[in-house]
């Protein structure tokens, strides 16, 4: 079995889930969105990072064993707390077989899987499976706009929201706001129109662009596109999901 | 409940610092006086007391209904500089000299009134009267007890000179009455615990604040004579005193004052001892966001969780407190160490983090630190140079921890504390027995601190498995990389950082060392039976100011500044502080951190000192956090830690304070034991709060 290559893990994660919860960041993502707040989760292989502080490598090969080790020896903790794990990226998808033996060795814990929903249907559909719950990210519902902007169609993206939505696992819509090219009232409209219907939807989470995205890229020796994006406002619009009866969070 | 408008302006006119127009230029001088009339110390330090009192202007502002405000800025010597000389040669003094960092029994004195005390400081005199000593510090203690009265009464006067006949008729019965209301019950307490820093006292806290306060509380809203809200504007007031006269305290950076406070755990009959006030005093710290009083709770494995999500509201003002102990652990800890159970269900907790007895408790909790990194460094370069093994190097750490306690308490043996008449009437017992405190209470115990252990730990678990498992680095490599500062070897200096085992990771290895180095610690301290007053010596793990003077040196540190480490760290770099992961080692998160100090062993570790989290900002930012943060102390008290220390911090608010100290003139960090604000503090402290690591999640 080839190792999960990991480039972070973070204990008390509030933002991946209910309760206490320690996420598992994998490497690798068939994506490239222009606004990514974690490049280095792109590249499915360990890279050097050049920090301020010094350089390290980002990505460290766990094994499926080290891995439940770890994530084991916190799950009566997780229990106590309303919480779990969940395992997010990068695109935990393009791991899938990491992550089943994982969880084959993982001890009765609530699992969460955040993706961007971007893979062979039956990868996907084989994975959600066996988990709680999915954040599944939504984008663009543009075709095109998709493209230029991430690199590759949603049309899979899409077909996988089915699979998700009958596969009985509740999941919830995460829509990242960016300024100008995620955040019209055309998408986020779509977004809604599409969404509103599905069996299984919990809620759609706004999650308005973070600022501080672009100051790893350099550290990777990679270029940031968006910095004049920085002091762009965010056009958060929760009235359109509201009134298709979808409950909404903003972050 | 937001500050209603009157507290709003006193706490901005206490902000702006208004009331320092009533300073006065002079305070009285004593020592030609005393000399003159041949004093002795004793009733040299009751004639500071009477002075002190008497100097005292008073000040009675329009919006008050909580009176006193200090006008002396300073306070004078009771000895000329050679005589003091003279006085103290060859002897060590704690600190700045005066008692300092102990707790009055508050609820016994408000029980009885000063004219309470006086009377059983009569009956002493009587049966005593045969015996010169006794009878001087009774008739010391009872000057004191005469001149906080003559000052209430000056108060009184005014204040009915003013019309203002709520404060006048307090101020008549109290502090010589035992309080009839909460009012006065906290009017009482301002005043007398004023006095004690009157009287030159230090680091003056003010105990189980929930627990003595209570019953006059209780008996107010049950006669109807209060309500909630009433009585949270009546505290509010009272917190806001509080900062008046902070920038008058000694201490190494100002809110370094100790002026904490004490709240939940159980009664000394080992009931729970939560109350409704204990809920209002976390609501109105929340509410008036100032530096004092730092607020302690006491919790256990099963503390409810909304007390601690309230708890969380507290902690999301960025305030640095409520600090967290765990009873579960810091109880059985003191019994362990000689306390008598129900004395160790009252423990409250000192200036900073350790666990005093109110009342009965004379112990020197901090007379100094164990410098880890130290011990650590000098027994790897000796070692590495000498070809030893790591076994051979680990005895070097143990020899050194050793050296280090010995010649702390060595210093020690020789302690002298200045006699202290005033605080005694405070304390149990002493007029009863006719003997001033610094004679010796029920628990006379020393406290040192194994400073900047995560630092110390990670050095020794580099070494032990790059240089002497993975033979990854040479001794000779290491040794010159050490000597250079890593200058032109920073590849390594990376594989130690980054290779290198670390404490914060529920690493064994790493943990191993940590816990080893507390062990010695504890060793060290367990061999030492008296410590010159009849008592032992409590190991803790706090760092206080040390994480900066270990790395920069100091000319109050013996040890010499430590250069740079085997875990990748370089000279000059500040250690970690209490327990927390080195800075700028990776952790996972708070879990790991918890699981890695919760190896500790806390029966003999049992000084204090808060593991410390840094939570972002951001953290709090969702209606669901307040919750999951009060589970995460939850899980710390239900892994059996002792101390938690949960700060709110966003870096880039602190980045701009630097820059326009004006914008942020209320910002509040915590520091070590203490929270201040953060543009008073000098800029190494500020550059050290910014660069601490903290979890940012999302
Ligand atoms: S899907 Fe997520 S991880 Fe992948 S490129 Fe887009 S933002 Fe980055």
């Amino acid at each position: 079995m080839t190792p999960g290559i990991v480039f972070d893990i973070k204990e008390f994660a509030v933002h991946d889930g209910p309760g206490i919860r320690t996420t598992v960041f994998l490497k690798g993502c068939p994506l490239s969105c222009v606004w990514c707040h974690s490049p280095e989760g792109k590249d499915p292989a360990p890279q050097m990072m050049h920090t301020p502080r010094g350089d390290r490598i980002a990505g460290k090969a766990y094994t499926p064993e080290a891995l439940a080790v770890y994530l084991n020896n916190q799950v009566s903790i997780l229990n106590a707390n309303e919480g779990g794990v969940t395992f997010s990226g990068g695109e935990p998808l393009m791991q899938a077989a990491f992550i089943h033996s994982t969880l084959d060795l993982l001890e009765p814990v609530h699992r969460l899987l955040d993706t961007s929903g971007f893979a062979e249907r039956h990868v996907f559909g084989d994975l959600v499976r066996r988990f709680d719950m999915v954040y599944f990210d939504l984008k663009l519902m543009d075709p095109q706009a998709h493209r230029t902007h991430t690199g590759v169609s949603n049309a899979p993206i899409l077909n996988n929201l089915q699979i998700l939505s009958q596969s009985g696992v509740p999941f919830v819509i995460r829509v990242p706001l960016i300024p100008t090219i995620t955040d019209t009232d055309e998408n986020q409209r779509a977004i809604a129109d599409h969404v509103y219907s599905l069996p299984g939807l919990l809620r759609v989470d706004l999650l308005p662009y973070n600022q501080l995205a672009g100051a790893k890229y350099p550290m990777l020796g990679m270029v940031y596109a968006l910095h004049d994006l920085e002091k762009h406002p965010v056009n958060l619009r929760p009235d359109l999901f509201l009134s298709k009866g979808i409950q909404v969070l903003c972050h | 409940m937001p500050l209603s408008e009157r507290l709003i302006r006193m706490k901005e006119a206490v902000r702006r610092g208004d009331h320092h127009q009533y300073r006065q230029q002079h305070v009285p001088m004593l020592t030609a006086e005393s000399d003159v009339l041949g004093l002795s110390w004793m009733q040299r330090q009751a004639r500071l007391i009477t002075a002190m009192c008497e100097a005292e202007q008073v000040v009675i502002q329009p919006d008050e209904r909580i009176v006193f405000t200090r006008t002396l800025p300073t306070v004078p010597p009771v000895y000329q500089n050679e005589d003091w000389a003279c006085l103290t040669a060859e002897r060590t003094l704690h600190e700045l000299g005066p008692i300092s960092n102990i707790c009055a029994d508050w609820g016994f004195v408000l029980s009885q009134g000063l004219l309470g005390r006086r009377d059983a400081a009569l009956a002493t005199r009587q049966r005593c009267a045969n015996q010169p000593e006794t009878v001087e510090f009774i008739d010391s203690a009872i000057e004191t007890i005469d001149a906080v009265l003559a000052l209430a009464e000056r108060y009184a006067k005014a204040a009915r000179a003013m019309n203002q006949g709520d404060i006048a008729d307090a101020l008549t019965h109290v502090p010589a009455h035992p309080p009839q209301t909460f009012h006065e019950a906290l009017q009482f307490l301002r005043l007398v615990h004023a006095v004690v820093w009157l009287g030159g006292h230090y680091h003056v806290g003010l105990g189980r604040f929930d627990q003595f306060m209570w019953p006059y509380l209780e008996r107010d809203l049950a006669a109807g004579r209060l309500d909630n809200t009433s009585a949270e504007e009546l505290l509010a007031e009272f917190f806001i005193s509080l900062n008046k006269d902070s920038d008058l305290y000694p201490g190494v950076q100002q809110g370094d004052n100790g002026q904490t406070l004490t709240i939940g755990g159980v009664t000394p009959s080992g009931e729970p001892a939560t109350n409704d006030l204990t809920l209002m005093v976390l609501r109105v710290a929340r509410d008036v966001s100032m530096i004092d009083p730092k607020i302690n709770l006491r919790i256990t494995a099963d503390t409810d969780l909304d007390l601690l999500c309230l708890a969380t509201e507290l902690t999301k003002k960025g305030l640095g407190f409520p600090q967290y102990s765990n009873d579960d652990v810091v109880i059985p800890g003191l019994v362990a160490h000689g306390y008598a159970l129900e004395d160790a269900r009252n423990y409250t907790v000192a200036a900073c983090w350790e666990f005093i007895i109110p009342g009965k408790g004379l112990d020197v909790v901090n007379i100094g630190a164990v410098s880890f990194p130290y011990a650590a460094d000098t027994a790897i370069r000796a070692g590495l140079r000498a070809g030893e093994s790591f076994e051979e190097i680990m005895e070097r750490v143990r020899h050194d921890v050793q050296a280090q306690v010995n010649r702390l308490v060595g210093t020690y043996s020789d302690l002298l504390l200045p006699p202290a008449p005033y605080y005694s009437v405070l304390m149990d017992g002493c007029l009863e027995s006719g003997c001033d405190l610094s004679r010796g209470l029920t628990y006379n115990n020393f406290g040192i601190h194994g400073a900047c252990s995560a630092n110390g730990a990670d050095a020794l678990a580099a070494v032990q498995k790059l240089v002497f498992q993975d033979q990854a680095v040479s001794p000779q490599q290491l040794l010159a990389a050490l000597e250079t500062n890593f200058a032109d070897n920073d590849t390594l200096r990376c594989l130690l950082h980054e290779d290198g085992p670390k404490v914060g990771n529920n690493d064994p290895q790493a943990d191993v060392m940590l816990v080893t180095l507390f062990d010695m610690l504890a060793e060290a301290c367990e061999q030492i039976e008296d410590n010159g007053r009849g008592g032992i010596v409590r190991p803790g793990t706090g760092s206080a100011m040390y994480y900066i003077w270990l790395a920069r040196g100091h000319e109050n540190m013996r040890e010499p500044a430590v250069g740079a480490t085997a875990d990748g760290r370089k000279a000059g770099t500040p250690f970690s502080a209490n327990l927390a992961p080195a800075p700028g080692v990776r952790v996972p998160g708070p879990i790991s951190v918890f699981q890695t100090f919760s190896k500790l062993d806390y029966q003999r570790i049992v000084n204090g000192g808060p593991i410390t989290i840094e939570l972002s900002s951001s953290v709090f930012g969702e209606p669901e956090s307040i919750r999951k943060v009060a589970m995460l102390v939850r899980t710390f008290a239900q892994l059996g830690c002792q101390q938690l220390q949960v700060n709110s911090l966003n870096a880039e608010t602190l980045r701009e304070a630097q820059f326009q100290p004006e914008l942020h003139q209320d910002l509040i960090v915590r520091v070590w034991g203490w929270s201040g604000y953060f543009c008073e503090l000098s800029p190494e402290y500020q550059e050290h709060v910014i660069q601490r690591d903290f979890y940012e999640m999302g």
